[in-house]
């Protein structure tokens, strides 16, 4: 059998992969670090990482001398906490496990939110109704955004402390 | 009152800030980021119990956006910011 389960411990979250899904999320850090620093990606996709903060241009700009490097710094930290748990934990019998404290489920979080919204982009997801669609068989971008949903459903489950059990 | 047009404006504008008065807070809704997500990062970034967090994700959903605080203008570019950080549209306006 397959363990896959997210769930609520103590000060944390208990995760369980496929091997195989460890290796898809080990692939997302150094694609996250390259739109995040707008070295790559789709150009609305750094946009929508790092929205406007306001229409009117002094507010804009304000912000902006206030905020900008303390969010590109912040975003790829939580990228390096996330690749860094990704190293951790254990296999056996194809299942990984890793246990994350409260702020290494920020993290993931944070960077599986981040994956989302540039793969979102990537599809040009545009309104709620794109999502009728599903995710697209023959497409990797369209099932990394719909399993990333999933995962990121199920580690808000956990903190939540409702633990979401799979297959 | 009894100043002549063009003269200072920007002092008025400094008066105005210095009074402080409150800047909204906003969350704009987006087609991708999931409704239990936003309820989480407001629960986190406001301290918000899980129902209020909860009726304002709602607004955003039905509504397009939400006011989800009210504040002194570096309090409110604050927010915006950690709102940012956890990767939600949000802007500041003047209330």
């Amino acid at each position: 059998m397959i363990r896959r389960e997210i769930v609520p411990i103590d000060g944390g979250i208990e995760v369980a992969l496929p091997a195989a899904e460890r290796r898809l999320l080990a692939s997302l850090p150094a694609q996250l670090r390259a739109v995040l620093r707008g070295e790559a990606g789709p150009p609305d996709a750094h946009e929508r990482l790092f929205p406007r903060a306001s229409e009117d241009p002094d507010v804009e700009a304000s912000y902006r001398e206030l905020a900008a490097e303390g969010l590109l710094e912040e975003r790829l930290g939580a990228v390096e906490a996330f690749a860094e748990t990704l190293e951790a934990g254990e296999t056996r019998r194809a299942t990984w496990e890793v246990t994350l404290d409260e702020e290494a489920a920020a993290a993931w979080l944070s960077a599986t939110n981040d994956a989302r919204l540039v793969l979102a982009s990537l599809l040009g997801i545009t309104s709620e109704e794109d999502w009728e669609a599903g995710p697209e068989p023959d497409d990797a971008a369209s099932a990394a955004l719909h399993y990333l949903s999933w995962l990121q459903e199920a580690l808000l489950a956990a903190l939540r402390g409702e633990p979401l059990l799979e297959d | 009152m009894g100043t002549a047009p063009g003269i200072a404006p920007e002092r008025t504008t400094e008066q105005r800030d210095a009074l402080d008065r409150p800047w909204q807070v906003i969350v704009w809704n987006d087609p991708v980021t999931l409704m239990s997500y936003v309820v989480y990062v407001l629960q986190k970034l406001f301290g918000y119990d899980e129902a209020t967090a909860t009726r304002l994700m709602l607004q955003v959903h039905h509504e397009g956006k939400a006011v989800v605080a009210s504040e002194p203008r570096e309090r409110a570019e604050h927010h915006v910011a950690r709102l940012h950080a956890h990767g939600l549209q949000a802007t500041l306006s003047r209330a």
